[in-house]
């Protein structure tokens, strides 16, 4: 029976009637639930990592006494080593290690860097904000970037314009980030002299805003067109495949313009696929971030990172590896949670995303 | 028949059909296969291989007296900070790089075809099991975990550096193979062969390889760039091989110094083989990838 509710309160009342059926709290507790297992599953994936990360560390020749001591070791006592290594938890079997460390961890308290002799987060700490500027706007740069060409692309496609930003997509892609990098800096800052090579800000102008952004602006190109088309050549593909779907023909017969057809029907279609290829897209960014920081010297966690490993400081490099791995798991399980609520057929997304990625 | 302008062909999908006759000669045997990228790639591989023939001076020699030249008659393209001649490196280097990428290419098929098809074949839980394991890993930025055990490492030499790459590579590629695998696992011939009780070896040599090869033969060949573009990348940071070990990637190292003097072709040169390079495997690459037939558009 079809109850057709002509009141102004009508519609509260359904409202209210469907709270009160049950049918919203039953909604609410599979969500609840659902929340639930992906909380346990993203604690014992970090569990897992964490495992991994410092089995691999621990069980890897090498003495981490001569990273943190160097040249100093030789000249110390047998009791000068047994405490420093009681000091750094490298006694006992590794299991129990590893719950020292794990333990320590829950208190905030990383462990010591081998190469700064400070605390990790004292470390990683203030370097955290420039990354976050530079790998946050790249980000959404190579993202909004990315969508245009796209959307450009599949417009004229197969036409000239088409044809040439593939082509140069693919090269630019192809091109190393870092000799990217170095090419931007001998032209327009060592022979123009119009951007700075290198840092984040120039010295003594922390807080200008101008002087920040003169010296993002090469780190960001050569984040751009490293990554660009890698996204840009998925989306095109995506829209491809939507564009020839029956939905298209009716709005193109109803009289809709070609443009209109793609931005405000396609587009919006392929869009949960979007949210998902930018959650997936996160280690590959921030591996982006790393080579730009080192190309420029900008200090940030990716310079620090590759300082790091020149100084075989994998203490540091542990916690920054279980970091990153927390931050990309949970975009992760949240892009998914967040579609599976939108769109529930983004279940089989998983092996879409494997044949766009190939 | 006339053409009648009053009557037009419309349709989303009409195109005018004609028939093209096919002229069966020499040339048409070429006709869309990357031969250009062949000819280059084959000639700087060749180049590589038989450096000795072609360099003009000792590659690790420091010309003392002749550093930081430009490009001359003696010197083709140049000398490096160190007085070293970089037509002679950038041949005898390629062979380091070109190396790393045939090496770590080929450490990551086996690990990645391997895995991908045990993934494959094994039961629902088995397989949830390690590819949850390889997403796991695959969280966490390629990069950041070369930098972490080349940070438990000692100084890298050829072999190791392919180790690493290739190590820290084949997650995409065990996931394609994954795929292709669950789709023909259930197929008679396969069925038929596990019955006669061959074992997972025989059927994946004899069964599996041959029906995905040609889906990652693409993956495959442009992992060959990757990794060479790896290998230069960690080779600049410091972290792959050292400046001694002839690559173009420790050549591009000096780039630093290079800024300082203002020596483009340090900089520029190596770096242009380098590309090239890369992109002639991409494009011999490309030739592989699996053609989608798609439909005419609808728009």
């Amino acid at each position: 029976m079809k109850v057709v509710c002509r009141s102004p309160w009508g519609r509260w009342t359904a409202f209210f009637l469907f709270i009160a059926s049950g049918d919203f709290f039953v909604n609410m507790a599979s969500i609840w639930r659902k929340l639930g297992r992906r909380l346990i599953l993203f604690v014992f994936m970090l569990f897992l990592l964490s495992v991994i990360v410092f089995y691999v560390a621990r069980l890897t020749p090498g003495d981490p006494l001569q990273s943190f001591f160097g040249d100093a070791m030789e000249t110390m006592s047998t009791e000068q080593l047994d405490a420093a290594r009681e000091r750094l938890g490298l006694t006992g079997p590794i299991y129990l290690q590893y719950g020292h460390w794990i333990a320590k961890v829950f208190k905030g308290d990383f462990g010591l860097s081998l190469r700064y002799k400070k605390p990790v987060s004292e470390v990683v700490g203030p370097l955290l904000g420039n990354t976050l500027i530079l790998g946050t706007t790249a980000y959404a740069l190579v993202f909004i970037f990315s969508i245009v060409l796209a959307i450009v692309c599949v417009r004229y496609e197969d036409r000239f314009i088409d044809k040439l930003i593939c082509r140069l997509g693919t090269t630019a892609f192809y091109i190393p980030a870092f000799w990217l990098g170095v090419v931007l800096v001998l032209l327009f800052s060592v022979n123009l002299r119009w951007l700075p090579s290198s840092g984040a800000y120039g010295l003594g102008k922390a807080g200008d805003v101008i002087d920040r952004v003169k010296h993002l602006i090469m780190p960001l190109a050569v984040m751009i067109l490293s990554h660009l088309w890698y996204y840009g050549y998925m989306i095109r593909n995506k829209l491809l495949d939507e564009v020839r779907r029956d939905y298209v023909l009716l709005a193109r017969a109803k009289g809709l313009g070609k443009t209109e057809v793609l931005i405000k029907h396609c587009f919006r279609n392929v869009l949960p696929t979007i949210v998902s290829i930018m959650a997936i897209s996160i280690p590959h960014v921030l591996s982006g971030t790393y080579v730009a920081e080192a190309v420029f010297n900008y200090p940030g966690i990716g310079l620090l990172a590759v300082n790091s490993a020149k100084y075989h400081d994998y203490n540091l490099l542990m916690v920054m590896v279980l970091i990153t791995g927390a931050v990309v798991i949970l975009a992760g399980m949240t892009a998914q949670f967040v579609n599976e609520i939108i769109d529930p057929r983004m279940k089989e997304l998983d092996e879409v995303l494997i044949k766009v990625s190939d | 028949m006339e053409k009648d302008d009053r009557f037009e062909m419309v349709g989303a999908a009409y195109r005018e059909r004609k028939t093209v006759i096919r002229e069966r000669g020499f040339w048409s045997w070429f006709k869309g296969k990357p031969i250009v990228a062949t000819a280059v790639f084959v000639l700087i591989l060749l180049g590589c291989v038989f450096a000795e023939f072609i360099i003009n001076h000792d590659p690790s020699q420091f010309y003392l007296s002749n550093m930081n030249q430009a490009p001359n008659k003696e010197f083709y393209f140049g000398t490096d900070s160190m007085g070293r001649d970089i037509y002679s490196i950038i041949w005898h280097g390629g062979r380091a790089s070109l190396l790393i990428g045939f090496l770590s290419t080929f450490i990551l098929t086996v690990v990645g075809v391997i895995y991908g098809c045990v993934s494959g074949s094994t039961d629902s839980l088995g397989d949830n099991i390690m590819m949850r394991g390889v997403e796991l890993i695959q969280s966490i930025p390629t990069l950041l975990m070369i930098l972490l055990i080349i940070s438990l490492m000692a100084t890298q030499n050829v072999i190791s550096i392919s180790f690493v790459i290739g190590i820290t590579a084949w997650f995409a590629l065990a996931r394609i193979v994954r795929s292709e695998v669950r789709q023909i696992r259930n197929s008679e011939y396969v069925l038929a062969s596990r019955c006669m009780g061959s074992s997972f070896l025989y059927r994946m040599r004899k069964h599996l390889i041959p029906n995905f090869v040609s889906a990652i033969m693409f993956v495959v060949i442009s992992s060959v760039a990757t990794n060479i573009g790896m290998e230069s990348t960690l080779s600049f940071l410091g972290l792959g091989l050292p400046i001694e070990v002839l690559s173009w990637g420790s050549m591009l190292a000096l780039a630093d110094r290079a800024l300082l003097l203002n020596t483009w072709w340090v900089i520029v040169i190596p770096g242009a083989f380098l590309v090239v390079t890369l992109l002639c495997v991409t494009q011999i690459g490309h030739y592989f990838r699996q053609q989608t037939n798609r439909r005419p558009s609808n728009i």
